[in-house]
């Protein structure tokens, strides 16, 4: 069966460039349920779709990506968390980190970069 | 509180930072040139389309990208994205700046306060400058087109 990709991004180029990298072969094991411009919005979709994997920006309006997943991680303890930030300080990092993400991809990235990420994740 | 101007270490940071954006972002490298002081009471280079980050904190000011119509088309295309529409070019703006201000917290720590981008097309600018000090623009070339980073921050200064 595949796995759910939810994808967390206020920049609506990212969130689609994100999607179109899901072509590589080697992610053909994920297909993405669903997108969200911020935290909030993520919380929703991720309580309706129950994603397996999922991308999160930090720096979001409304609710940053920091508080999402802290949040994603009580409800969706399973859920594999990759950060996609250009916030590149190694504190923010370590938090993500101990709030509940499994990865942290740097922004800019290269789109070999995203998909090793993805499949680390996954693996 | 008192603040300090940015140094020369601290331009540099921006210089790689576009530098990598466009390497990895679009895979063709930009020609960054020389960081240089701007002149004037609103010390920003205004173009087509205009990303703003306001820096908080420990830092107060702003970093901005202003790019053309054609440069932004040309990024867009680089990135896969089709549609060359204006909320497009204004959210691509604001990606930006945003990636050259998150990126350098690595150099001035978590203390740079970021919120999120603002963008705007060069008629709806916002012409306040909240920093002091000196505005640094950062010019590039990126095939036939020139755009700027504008790095216009105080920086709090430590005892």
């Amino acid at each position: 069966m595949k796995q759910k990709l939810l994808i967390v991004d206020d920049s609506s180029v990212i969130r689609n460039h994100i999607s179109r990298l899901m072509i590589d072969p080697r992610l053909s094991n994920l297909t993405i349920v669903g997108v969200a411009s911020d935290g909030e919005k993520a919380l929703v979709a991720a309580k309706a779709f129950r994603p397996d994997v999922i991308t999160m920006d930090l720096t979001m309006p409304n609710m940053d990506g920091e508080a999402c997943i802290e949040q994603i991680s009580q409800f969706l303890p399973d859920a594999r968390i990759l950060v996609i930030s250009a916030l590149s300080d190694k504190a923010t990092a370590i938090r993500a980190l101990t709030k509940g993400a499994h990865g942290f991809l740097q922004k800019p990235f290269s789109d070999e970069s995203l998909v090793e990420s993805l499949v680390e994740i996954l693996s | 509180m008192n603040f300090r101007p940015l140094t020369n270490e601290d331009i540099e940071v921006f210089s790689e930072t576009i530098s990598t954006f466009f390497k990895l972002m679009t895979r063709r490298p930009a020609e960054v040139r020389t960081a240089y002081v701007l002149d004037g009471p609103v010390p920003i280079i205004w173009n087509d389309f205009n990303g703003i980050i306001d820096a908080s904190s420990g830092f107060r000011g702003t970093i901005s990208f202003s790019a053309p119509r054609g440069l932004l088309i040309e990024v867009l295309r680089a990135m896969g994205e089709s549609q060359h529409s204006t909320e497009n070019f204004l959210d691509v703006v604001g990606e930006i700046a945003n990636q050259m201000s998150g990126r350098a917290r690595k150099h001035f720590g978590e203390s740079l306060d970021i919120a999120p981008p603002r963008a705007f097309e060069r008629t709806n600018l916002p012409l306040q400058a909240s920093a002091t000090g000196p505005a640094y623009a950062i010019p590039l070339t990126w095939g036939m087109f020139e755009a700027n980073l504008v790095v216009h921050l105080d920086v709090l200064a430590r005892p």
